[in-house]
């Protein structure tokens, strides 16, 4: 395309307005969900498509893989119901999880917006469904059937009617028809939302349409993505890190090749597909690998379809990355999630200020079902610790890649009969290095009935801590475990007892450098917060403390400190 | 009601400067004075600006009936950690709620975000044997010796003010209150706050960050306002002190003590209160309020007279001005939208090749290129002065020099990377800024249901009135107003200020089977509280407003939306039209009618107020009806419509007086501000001596 005659000014004046409208329809569906997990946690995306299908603008919501994804499911949606046979009115709807977010709890709605009687943009948004009938939301199937309600692209809506025969399917298939129907509704509502605010645009620009728009911000970022990768040395990066996997560990392999603007990244080498529902198809290995490349290094470039363009991602047909239908895909987060680290680790090579030390990686997804007067089932996902930063300790009980929030202990006993007895940070679980890593969080669960219950874990990083880089060392793994020490399957729907509670430990993040280097009064801090023992300090920072002043304090001995690490450093030299 | 003591003042500490708004209530005087703020005490610039003013004035201390101070002591001990040594007492098991916080990354791509550090460290949070559950029963019984000890330890490790925050104690406070009742008794030196007194709403995070907040500035609060008492009582002022708070109300010197964290952004939220009191004098009841100061600017709805609230905040962003970084307060405010752009946001070029402005700030050190203070980065203020916005020797009234090579100088890092020349990037930036302003309102009235363009844009602080015309254009409103002295509005809202008190219960239950004897006492309780404390402060029964509302929501939503409450008994009749109310609310909010699905009520609000002061505007005798003899010269500004400079009249804002009426493109300049007008404005000055300007639809 030739380069638009838009000025610099106007389109920022217009871009900063798609990014406000964006922002707004993502808003919308957040304050009208039925879903805690929406509407808490934030597991949503919302995005702009121009009349092509191509992502414009998307919301800054709580998970890469969705928006990633949902940048490809239109395309699919297209192929399926072409543009010129949408009605004004009408409102199409897929959880297909090879064209979309890799499972089916994830349901995409796609709005058509008219404008003069045709289609000038498409809003779309993705979020995550409480339930999809099947074996309800973890890795136990063996096929994506036993997973629940496939609804390959339909129509949600025709002309403004809800499409009832659907929503009468849905309401038959799904543990919990209320909430999911009622989000299907906020669904459609939040893109309405975004439609109303880009028809006024449209107007009082008097624009006619955003293509010329849609074609300057693409190019502009695709640019813009392109300068970044050219910053990088040409060369191939690899790297690979293991994850428990369901029973056996999976190896991931990644080889990022940079040719001056452009980047290949191939994970070629990495397991094959699993039995169990952990498998990733290639739109959710693909959004997690331009995510991760982003935060390394074009932290600033808006998310879109020409930003993608630069990075291509491939996988081998067959493999944990690449699965293929009807593998079971339920908790593919559970390997998606580490795929940024893996990156990380291969660009740390290149671009080591920028990256991140391994971090928990993975999402915790507790999913629990049982009976108090009826039958419930709730589900809530939690962070372990972050990785260290070249300048900063990793961020604790924080997530990443996924960005979504926790849900306070108060709201979920007020939604369902569990009880959270205990939520705080893990001791001695941080990493260590000059930048520890983030400390996991432990938390006892159980539930208030006289009936059984079951614990859906969805849990990893229990055998593959997170590593450090730089010479920083590994966090504390995971574990799971009752609160009487009988150990559970971090990845099985599992019986408990009535009375029972589960005790998770999440894992801690991987530290950056040599903890041999970090300042005696960051661990010093550390262990006055309770978070690093005295011996942890001695042992693994080489820093010997002392009472101070104010009772109870302690601060370091910088002699016997100095001593202590200058007597280990010959040692780890040779 | 105040024989002999017919006037008010009101003192806003800000930043750099305290102003104050002298009224005399008998003639409608007004009378504004400004002086430096005083960092180590702030009181002593209040004693320093009261004595000016009354001075200058001549009127005696004796004669002032109401002093209503607000003050940034709370924001400004948050940001810079100087509150006292507080400990936290929580639930076992949940110590480290502080430090978990939402477990969020509030910026999705930069993995190099910080969080805010708790305001008590890790060793002074104590985990407390008791339990209460979400319906309110008690699980495990609070373990009095446990608390005991703790008392001793904290004695012995010089803490001075402890937070009680319990996990549900929104619905059941016994346990906090005899923890309460227990630190009264061993440690009475201790300041303390209970989270369900303070914030009693859901979320432990959330409510136990406000009640650590409140307790935490709770000493240095206590200090400053009895030393300001102190202080004014010896310059003879005999009448009443009275706190500006965060929701737009007052309140006496003990409930400010009492619940410091709600003087949280008083400044702003008087702002607002100007606006919707010069709104109502001018027949505006409805105006969209637009304060632009150094950093930020700020858009706020104002409804039938009364500005809109909200019950969130969040204060001290630890990072880039990131909303997430800060921490979270549940209080009362006066509902705004606040972004970072102001005058002294800085111009640069975004990862797109495309022009951006703010958040970073230049601040008022070294402040805008054209300041000559070491500045190099391009800052609105130095488009403004290139357009031709600004006078560079009438700054502040000409107390202030600005540098025009110094901008163009600065500039040249947006006109060089664009090819642009230096007006087309000065104008650029000031298109930019205006555009980012615009939106912010726009998404602020957009999410609350309402439709922007439908509200006069009503500007000022020191950089509305230059680019209000702009953006009231760009927000496609009817009108746009400036007050008489728009670079110290925020201190004259003080006096629009009425006394009030908030106060909240939760109160969960289904609306179709509530249980409504408990419903109507905890609004009676709340009511006799609330009348309590106004007569206290001398405001006859008659006097008192009392308005009632409900948080409601769908069952299974997490969302609430407010609906007002009719007056008098509620009982199971009126479950059927307050569904309606809370259905077409709803609806108005989301566009889409509701799920056919119960409703449940969640927080139970009361404020009650005394009626709003009066305040008489006067008409000054040196002013003039007849625009052309307030013309004190022209000057070149830049005019799109025209792709060039032209040159405007430049009018004596002081002597423009009622019925003034005029055309654009004009310059008004007063001392604090100047108000830029393009081509197509009608101008006039109303009763209340506002510059009203309307275009052609």
């Amino acid at each position: 395309m030739s380069e638009s005659r838009l000025d610099p000014v106007l389109l920022e004046v217009f871009w900063n307005r798609l990014v406000s409208i964006v922002e707004e329809q993502a808003r919308a569906l957040m304050r009208t969900s039925f879903t805690s997990v929406v509407r808490e946690a934030g597991d949503l995306s919302a995005g702009l498509f121009d009349q092509r299908g191509r992502m414009v603008a998307q919301a800054v919501t709580g998970t890469p893989g969705h928006v990633n994804a949902m940048a490809t499911s239109v395309h699919h949606f297209l192929r399926e119901v072409p543009a010129e046979t949408l009605e004004e009115g009408d409102v199409l709807i897929t959880n297909h999880p090879w064209q979309t977010s890799g499972h089916l709890n994830d349901f995409t709605v796609l709005t058509p917006i008219f404008h003069g009687g045709s289609v000038v943009a498409y809003f779309g948004n993705c979020c995550h469904a409480l339930d999809v009938g099947g074996r309800g939301l973890g890795a136990d199937a063996r096929q994506v059937y036993e997973e629940g309600l496939l609804v390959p692209v339909t129509r949600l809506f025709v002309r403004g009617e809800p499409n009832e025969e659907l929503f009468r399917l849905v309401r038959a298939n799904v543990r919990a028809p209320f909430e999911v129907v009622g989000d299907l509704y906020a669904q459609a509502g939040s893109n309405d939302v975004g439609g109303a605010r880009l028809v006024e645009m449209i107007e009082e620009f008097d624009l006619g349409n955003i293509e010329s728009l849609s074609d300057e911000v693409r190019t502009r970022s695709e640019r813009a993505m392109r300068e970044a990768i050219e910053g990088l040395p040409d060369g191939v990066y690899e790297n690979e890190a293991y994850t428990d996997g369901f029973d056996e560990p999976i190896r991931l392999c990644v080889s990022i090749r940079v040719e001056g603007d452009e980047m290949v990244v191939d994970y070629e080498g990495s397991s094959p597909q699993s039995e169990r529902g952990i498998n990733v198809v290639l739109n959710y290995t693909a959004a997690y690998t331009t995510f991760g490349v982003k935060c390394a290094i074009s932290p600033d470039v808006p998310n879109n379809n020409g930003s993608f363009k630069p990075i291509r991602v491939t996988a081998p047909e067959g493999s944990i990355l690449n699965a293929l239908h009807p593998a079971p895909v339920g908790a593919r987060h559970i390997v998606g999630h580490f795929l940024p680290s893996v990156i990380h680790g291969a660009l740390a090579k290149v671009v080591p200020d920028k990256v991140l030390a391994q971090g928990a990686d993975s999402l915790w997804n507790t999913q629990i079902t049982g009976e108090r007067d009826r039958p419930f089932t709730y589900v809530f996902f939690s962070g372990g610790g972050m990785g260290a930063r070249k300048e900063g300790d990793g961020l604790s009980a924080t997530a990443f890649p996924s960005g979504i929030r926790g849900v306070p202990a108060e709201v979920i006993e007020s939604i369902s009969p569990i009880v959270m007895h205990r939520r705080e940070l893990r001791p001695d679980s941080e990493g260590p290095g000059r930048r520890r890593g983030g400390f996991g969080q432990e938390m006892e669960i159980g539930v208030r009935s006289q009936a059984p219950w079951v614990l859906s874990a969805m849990y990893d990083r229990t055998r593959w801590p997170a590593q450090g880089i730089q010479g920083g060392s590994p966090g504390g793994a995971g574990a799971v475990r009752t609160a009487d020490g009988r150990e559970l399957h971090p990845k099985r729907q599992q019986p408990m007892q009535a009375g029972e509670r589960a005790v998770l430990s999440l894992p801690g993040g991987g530290g950056y450098g040599e903890p041999s280097e970090r300042e005696p009064d960051l661990v010093a801090r550390d262990v006055g917060d309770g978070l690093v023992s005295v011996e942890r300090a001695r042992e693994v920072y080489g820093v010997v403390l002392k009472s101070g002043e104010e009772p109870g304090s302690c601060v370091p001995d910088p002699e016997a400190t100095a001593s202590l690490r200058a007597a280990s450093r010959p040692e780890e030299r040779s | 009601m105040y024989a002999g003591k017919h006037h008010r003042v009101g003192i806003d500490i800000g930043g750099t400067f305290t102003d104050l708004v002298l009224i005399d209530d008998e003639t409608g005087r007004r009378a504004v004075g400004k002086v430096l703020t005083t960092p180590e005490d702030p009181s002593e610039a209040v004693e320093n600006g009261l004595l000016e003013l009354l001075g200058r004035e001549r009127v005696e201390a004796g004669q002032v009936g109401t002093i209503v101070h607000g003050t940034t002591l709370v924001t400004n001990a948050l940001i810079e950690r100087r509150g006292a040594t507080t400990a936290l007492l929580t639930t076992q098991g949940f110590r480290d709620a502080l430090a978990i916080g939402t477990e969020h990354r509030y910026d999705m791509y930069d993995v190099f975000i910080e969080k805010p550090e708790p305001l008590v460290p890790r060793s002074l949070r104590y985990g407390v044997h008791e339990r209460s559950l979400d319906d309110g029963s008690i699980m495990l019984e609070l373990d009095e010796d446990q608390v005991r000890s703790i008392v001793t330890e904290l004695r012995e490790r010089n803490v001075r003010a402890v937070a009680v925050s319990f996990l549900h104690s929104f619905r059941n406070p016994a346990h906090e209150q005899r923890v309460g009742e227990i630190l009264a008794e061993e440690a009475p030196e201790i300041s303390v706050s209970l989270s369900s007194e303070v914030a009693p709403e859901i979320r432990e995070y959330e409510r136990t960050s406000t009640t650590v907040a409140n307790v935490y500035t709770k000493p240095l609060v206590e200090g400053y306002l009895r030393s300001l008492e102190e202080r004014l009582r010896q310059l003879g002022f005999v009448g009443s002190l009275y706190i500006m708070l965060s929701n737009g109300g007052t309140a006496s010197v003990e409930t400010a003590c009492r619940f410091p964290v709600r003087l949280l952004e008083s400044g702003p939220a008087a702002g607002a209160l100007a606006a919707a009191f010069y709104g109502r004098a001018t027949d505006f009841p409805e105006v969209l309020s637009f304060d632009v100061g150094g950093t930020t600017a700020k858009a706020c709805l104002i409804e039938d007279g009364e500005p809109l609230k909200s019950n969130e905040f969040e204060v001290a962003r630890v990072y880039r001005f990131k909303k997430g970084s800060g921490l979270p307060v549940k209080v009362s405010v006066i509902e705004m939208i606040e972004i970072g752009a102001g005058g002294g946001s800085i111009a640069n070029i975004g990862p797109l090749g495309l022009p951006k402005v703010g958040p970073r700030s230049a601040g008022s050190d070294p402040g805008p290129a054209c300041y000559g203070r070491g500045g190099e980065e391009p800052t609105v203020t130095d488009a403004d002065l290139i357009l031709g916005y600004l006078d560079p020797d009438f700054f502040l009234g000409g107390k202030m020099q600005l540098d025009r090579d110094a901008a163009l100088r600065a500039l040249e890092k947006i006109s060089r990377p664009l090819d642009l020349d230096r007006v087309e990037a000065a104008w650029g930036i000031h298109q930019v800024v205006n555009e980012n302003m615009a939106n912010a309102a726009r998404v602020h009235a957009v999410e609350r249901g309402k439709d922007p363009r439908a509200y006069p844009l009503f500007a000022f602080g020191g950089a509305g009135p230059v680019h209000g015309y702009r953006v009231a254009r760009a927000l496609g409103v009817p009108g746009f107003i400036v007050p008489l002295g728009a670079g110290a509005t925020s201190a004259f809202g003080f006096l629009c200020a009425p006394l009030s008190f908030d106060f909240m219960r939760s109160l969960f239950g289904r609306l179709n089977d509530l249980d409504w004897s408990d419903a109507n006492a905890a609004l009676r309780e709340m009511e006799q509280e609330g009348r309590g404390l106004l007569r206290a402060s001398g405001v006859a029964d008659e006097d008192v407003w009392v308005r009632r509302l409900c948080e409601m929501r769908y069952v299974g939503q997490g969302h609430e939306v407010t609906v007002e409450l009719p007056d008098g008994f509620l009982g199971p009749d009126d479950a059927a039209p307050l569904t309606n109310r809370y259905r077409k609310e709803y609806e108005r909010l989301y566009g889409r009618e509701g799920p056919d699905v119960p409703l449940e009520t969640i927080t139970w609000r009361l404020e009650v107020s005394s009626s709003r002061p009066e305040i008489r505007l006067d008409r000054e005798e040196s002013t003039t009806g007849e625009p052309g003899e307030a013309i004190k010269g022209d000057r070149e500004i830049y005019l799109p419509e025209e792709g060039d400079f032209a040159t405007v009249p430049v009018y004596d804002r002081y002597r423009l007086g009622f019925g003034a009426a005029f055309d654009g493109p004009a310059v008004l300049e007063e001392r604090e501000s100047t108000v830029v007008l393009g081509p197509d404005s009608q101008a006039e000055i109303d009763g209340a001596r506002n510059l009203v300007v309307r275009w052609p639809e």
